[in-house]
């Protein structure tokens, strides 16, 4: 039995928070919390490594637990998928809309017509991989059917404006701060995968994913957030750079963004805690609902509470591209120039490099 | 495509690169290519890039035109909300003019050409993310008429979608791979040269750093990237010389040298080389001859790699051998 959802059974506006679930014990935690909705993502169909999607067990438990409780459950899908196995990533949008899920993050621009066909009321959230950059954007992924596009951390009001002049699709922004400078580009990077990939293994769930994290093989290594020396060849020393800069969790800008009607607020996270992004939920719940019910719009109040989670945030992050470059020890040692092939077996897993 | 005998026509394979500028088109050598692509799609700023200067494309046009090749316009990948007048007044001033197809990354573009009712075919940039067949169907009913892989995928993927859909696919055979496009300037922004002059919009003035060779390099590991400022391309070129007569087998036929930042040299000598690759790989009785691998060697500064078509990562390399006896 469901009960009334937290997004929907309201007709005021009502900004959602969109929670991630990494696992069936995140999932949980983060509806507890009061998010109005979550999102996971099945085993090599999401971007992430697998210890942070989900088995089709835990996604179909944590459906029913959310749903239960009015709290939508959304499926990420965004990698993109080999045109080999568009019948397979069908058969996953079946899947999970048969057992209740409301929405699908969506980055492949033919997939979003073919889940309209399959589920003609569900939500299709479009990812940051589909890499907008303008409003007429907007008008496109409108035009095709989609429901909400989700903004890049750069834009700001002015932006909002702009979409909101030009296409009528629903917003949904993320819950970091304006990142003006670095190598910007979600949507538009195979960094990674040009330097290495690993395939998944059977005992991985999966074994027919090839190329990057946005087609689901094993992960992106985050190499643009490593040092990299950058320079010409009469540079003798060049400068240690990292290739993007660091976001930041987002505060100020919350009360304009939903007088303007933002319609998510999505929380990043799948591969952080269950405790972290539990107080991450419970921080921006409470943000939020103070800006809704206006018992609270100046936000320099939070500052401290959100200083102190920025730097557990940052933390963990610092934590995370370590273990990811640990992983991808071992690659690009040939000698530049050769020409050459590796297939280079580690942990017992196909890799290339 | 016209198939005589089992064989494709020379007639109908086309082989195309790019050119950035007028300076850049005097300066290279195009004898070798049937079609180019003119304009740098990942900087507007690049002095006088045709992607930015509609009052260069008429004697471009007519000069590619006059020596009997096809010429297609790029049009910016990344445009903000605050470039889109300026790309807009480019393609008032395209659809003028008798280009044979305008290539476009941004889904938006592509929605405001739509809706002007633009008639002039349209080809999808390597920035569009063309994954799936299914995408290239959708993109058919905006005037798509020919898409440009992402880079990621293989061969046998490539071909599959060249089969299940009614648009052309262009396959690129050499050059640096385009693994990214920033909306900012990276060199601008770190370069110790490039001077950090703000006009009286708060914006950063361009004295072009990037005319002089940028690199990442990541000692642990030995990776190397080639940065161009706003875009990152593959430290080691893209080189599928060797397996010409495979591709061709294949039915493939729209070849394209990536030369975006390349000398001419490079234009030149790439071009006739995968020229007469192409040539001996259509002959029925011509005996092998050199495929010029060493000379794109040497062309390569960080080497030689076959991008993603063998499903390996991209800066991998098989030569003709180790896939046809793998």
């Amino acid at each position: 039995m469901s009960a009334p959802s937290r997004v929907t059974a309201e007709k005021a506006y009502r900004p959602c928070l969109l929670a991630p679930a990494g696992s069936l014990e995140m999932a949980m935690a983060v509806v507890d919390a009061g998010a109005d909705a979550l999102y996971m993502g099945p085993l090599g169909w999401s971007r992430r490594p697998y210890e942070s999607e989900m088995t089709d067990e835990d996604i179909h438990q944590a459906i029913d637990y959310a749903n239960a409780r009015g709290c939508e459950p959304r499926i990420v899908l965004n990698t993109f998928p080999s045109p080999l196995d568009m019948d397979a990533w069908l058969d996953k949008v079946r899947l999970f809309g048969g057992w209740g899920a409301s929405g699908f993050i969506v980055t492949d621009i033919g997939a979003m017509p073919l889940i309209r066909e399959i589920l003609p009321d569900t939500q299709i959230h479009v990812s940051i991989g589909s890499g907008i950059t303008n409003a007429w954007d907007g008008r496109f992924y409108e035009a095709l059917g989609a429901d909400l596009l989700i903004i890049p951390y750069r834009w700001g009001e002015t932006q909002i404006d702009q979409l909101q002049n030009t296409s009528g699709i629903g917003i949904e922004v993320f819950l970091f701060e304006t990142v003006q400078t670095g190598i910007i580009c979600p949507g538009r990077c195979i960094m990674s995968s040009y330097l290495k990939f690993r395939d998944w293994n059977e005992g991985e769930g999966h074994a027919n994913f090839h190329g990057s994290a946005n087609r689901g093989a094993k992960e992106c290594y985050r190499v643009c957030q490593t040092h990299w020396g950058h320079g010409t060849d009469d540079d003798d020393h060049k400068q240690q750079l990292k290739l993007r800069s660091d976001a930041r969790l987002m505060l100020h800008q919350l009360p304009a963004f939903i007088d303007r009607g933002v319609q998510f607020f999505k929380l990043s996270g799948r591969e952080r805690t269950t405790e972290m992004i539990r107080d991450l939920v419970c921080f921006y719940r409470k943000v939020i609902d103070a800006i809704q019910d206006g018992s609270q719009t100046d936000m320099r109040v939070y500052q401290d509470e959100l200083d102190l989670l920025q730097q557990r945030w940052v933390k963990a992050k610092a934590r995370r591209v370590g273990t990811l470059m640990a992983r991808a020890k071992g690659y690009g040692e040939q000698k530049p120039g050769a020409a050459e092939h590796a297939l280079v077996d580690l942990d017992g897993v196909r890799a290339h490099g | 495509m016209s198939i005589h005998n089992n064989k494709i026509e020379l007639s109908t394979i086309e082989l195309s690169t790019n050119i950035a500028n007028p300076k850049q088109l005097r300066q290279c050598d195009i004898s070798a290519y049937d079609a180019i692509y003119l304009g740098d799609f990942s900087c507007m700023d690049y002095p006088n890039n045709f992607c930015s200067h509609p009052e260069l494309l008429a004697d471009a046009l007519a000069e590619i035109h006059g020596a009997g090749k096809k010429a297609y316009l790029r049009v910016y990948a990344t445009p903000g909300n605050e470039d889109l007048p300026e790309v807009s007044e480019l393609l008032d001033e395209a659809v003028k003019l008798p280009f044979d197809a305008l290539e476009v990354h941004n889904l938006g573009v592509l929605r405001m050409l739509k809706e002007r009712g633009n008639t002039t075919p349209i080809h999808l940039g390597v920035f569009g993310n063309l994954y799936t067949d299914a995408t290239a169907r959708v993109l058919k009913d905006y005037g798509v008429t020919r898409v440009y892989p992402n880079p990621e995928l293989s061969l046998k993927e490539i071909v599959y979608i060249r089969d299940n859909t009614p648009v052309e696919v262009l396959f690129p055979v050499h050059g640096k791979i385009p693994l990214v496009i920033s909306e900012t300037c990276f060199i601008i922004e770190n370069s110790q040269c490039a001077t950090q002059k703000v006009n009286p919009s708060g914006k950063l003035v361009c004295d072009f750093p990037c005319n002089q060779d940028y690199w990442l390099n990541r000692s642990n590991g030995g990776w190397v990237l080639k940065d161009t400022g706003r875009m990152t391309l593959s430290g080691k070129d893209l080189c599928m010389i060797e397996h010409m007569p495979e591709l061709i087998a294949q039915g493939l036929c729209c070849f394209y040298v990536q030369s975006h930042g390349e000398s001419p040299e490079y234009v030149a000598e790439t071009g006739r080389l995968y020229r007469a690759a192409i040539e001996r790989a259509l002959s029925d009785d011509a005996l092998p001859g050199p495929s010029g691998l060493e000379t794109l060697a040497r062309l390569a500064k960080e080497g030689l790699c076959n991008g993603y078509y063998f499903e390996g990562a991209g800066q991998t390399y098989l030569g003709r051998d180790q896939v046809v006896g793998g």
